[in-house]
């Protein structure tokens, strides 16, 4: 029944796909950022002394523990404003989604920088390296690769979550395809077809993601379960 | 300070909350020197090693390295210790580097050694431990564990120390691979690299060490020549570990 309704949906399929091009700039904006400020958190939750580790619990408490709803609000209404610069929604969408990113992944850094041996650090030091660079150098490249699965976790969360920015009306493929419903008057197509999008992206990323976990593995480590 | 003593470590105490591991111990080593450090578990051997570099920071006592005291705040620590080669039971190689970008990281990013020289400094230490060039470019998981101690001896070699601690370097290790990682040990003690070592292999310590120290409870009950500590001591205690480890290990050479 739902194919008798493809010819309606279909002059609408590109102008729904278009908006990949806005998922993909929340989804690599917010990841991005994501990375830049979660790697710092979890070097200051690992090694940091107790007052930075007060701090940043706060912050990764804050943004993992709001609705992204109320926070894509806040900012946009409420933070940037009171700053004295109101950033567009797309903008704000990237900026909130990488704050928000950030405590997810500042979580997935810290599992892994301490799944990173002791002896590790301790060999660093033992040649003369100060803590950063033994930091730099020893733990982070390993902790990284170990960070990866988590990480691709992470993107798979992150493109639904991008679908939530319709509330700031970011022409993603979702705030697309609600506009899609409204013009159509069709119900459940669209929001399958988008459905399906979503699954050939996460199939898509995450497969690079994979690839990517392969591909800088350390010849001779044992993978579990492989 | 004499001129030729490298080490000194000076009553130094170490507790872990109520756990006294190191109640005063005291010794020096001579330039060339190799002196061999046993005793049971828990003695405080491994606590003592890691003082001596500040891995572990003692509670009490002074440590010096040729003429500067570590245990003095105002030393920068990091310039220490890349003087003093630090070989660990477990090798603590690191494990998303080859085995000759392990020897260089030390030379590249410590001692800012220019990549020609850094290259050449760890080529040159990995003959030294006969680690040829077919494993250079090996990862330390493709390596096994007498190949992984001998990397990491380079390691410690290719940064021209003072002295080399080596921390129990045979305990981990398959029993077939332990007589490669003595030999080059045995070697570069000939060769006049300064040594402390931490081992139960008394056949090493009877044939290159110029001293033997039994430690015991956290102090060091007895030393001398390893032929008089290992056949002749002075202390019953001693007496019976050597009995127990020569049971164990025999006088592998």
């Amino acid at each position: 029944m739902y194919l008798e309704q493809l010819p309606m949906l279909a002059p609408y399929i590109p102008f729904i796909l278009e908006g990949t091009i806005w998922t993909y700039s929340l989804v690599g904006g917010g990841l991005g950022l994501g990375f830049l400020i979660g790697v710092p958190i979890a070097i200051g939750q690992v090694y940091g002394g107790r007052i930075i580790k007060g701090i940043l619990d706060v912050y990764v408490w804050f943004f993992r523990g709001v609705p992204l709803i109320v926070q894509l609000f806040l900012f946009y209404w409420g933070v940037f404003p009171a700053m004295g610069f109101k950033l567009p929604a797309l903008a704000t969408s990237i900026v909130v989604l990488g704050l928000r990113s950030g405590a997810y992944q500042s979580q997935i850094f810290r599992g892994a920088i301490e799944s990173v041996e002791e002896g590790q650090m301790l060999a660093a030091r033992a040649i003369g390296m100060s803590k950063a660079q033994a930091i730099i150098h020893i733990v982070i490249p390993q902790a990284l690769r170990i960070a990866i699965p988590g990480w691709t976790n992470e993107y798979a969360i992150l493109l639904k979550d991008s679908a939530i920015c319709f509330v700031l009306g970011v022409m993603e493929v979702l705030t697309r395809t609600k506009y899609v419903v409204s013009a159509t008057g069709l119900a459940l197509l669209p929001y399958l077809f988008a459905g399906i999008h979503f699954l050939i992206l996460t199939y898509g990323g995450t497969k690079i993601f994979n690839i990517l976990y392969e591909k800088v593995h350390i010849p001779g480590l044992v993978k579990r379960g492989m | 300070m004499s001129r030729d003593i490298v080490l000194k470590a000076e009553d130094i105490h170490k507790s872990y909350g109520s756990l006294k591991v190191l109640k005063g111990v005291s010794f020096e080593i001579k330039k060339g020197e190799t002196k061999v450090i046993a005793g049971p578990s828990g003695a405080g051997k491994s606590t003592l090693l890691r003082c001596l570099n500040l891995l572990t920071k003692p509670d009490k006592g002074r440590v010096w390295l040729e003429d500067i005291e570590l245990t003095n705040p105002s030393v920068n620590i990091n310039k220490i210790r890349q003087k003093i080669g630090f070989v660990f039971q477990e090798f603590n190689l690191f494990h998303h580097l080859t085995a000759l970008d392990n020897v260089m990281i030390g030379l590249r990013k410590v001692k800012k050694l220019p990549k020609e020289e850094a290259l050449r400094r760890a080529k040159e230490a990995l003959l030294t431990v006969h680690i040829t060039e077919d494993l250079w470019h090996k990862y330390p998981a493709q390596l096994s564990g007498g190949q992984k101690q001998r990397v990491a001896i380079a390691r410690a070699l290719a940064m021209d120390p003072v002295i080399i601690l080596y921390d129990e370097p045979t305990s981990a290790l398959d029993p077939q691979l332990v007589g490669e990682v003595l030999q080059v040990m045995k070697e570069l003690a000939r060769s006049g690299v300064t040594g402390l070592v931490v081992t139960h292999e008394i056949g090493f310590a009877l044939e290159v060490a110029d001293e033997m120290m039994f430690m015991y409870d956290g102090r060091i009950l007895e030393k001398g020549p390893p032929k008089e500590v290992v056949f002749n001591p002075k202390h019953e205690i001693t007496r019976k570990f050597f009995e127990q480890v020569g049971r164990l290990y025999g006088e592998r050479r």
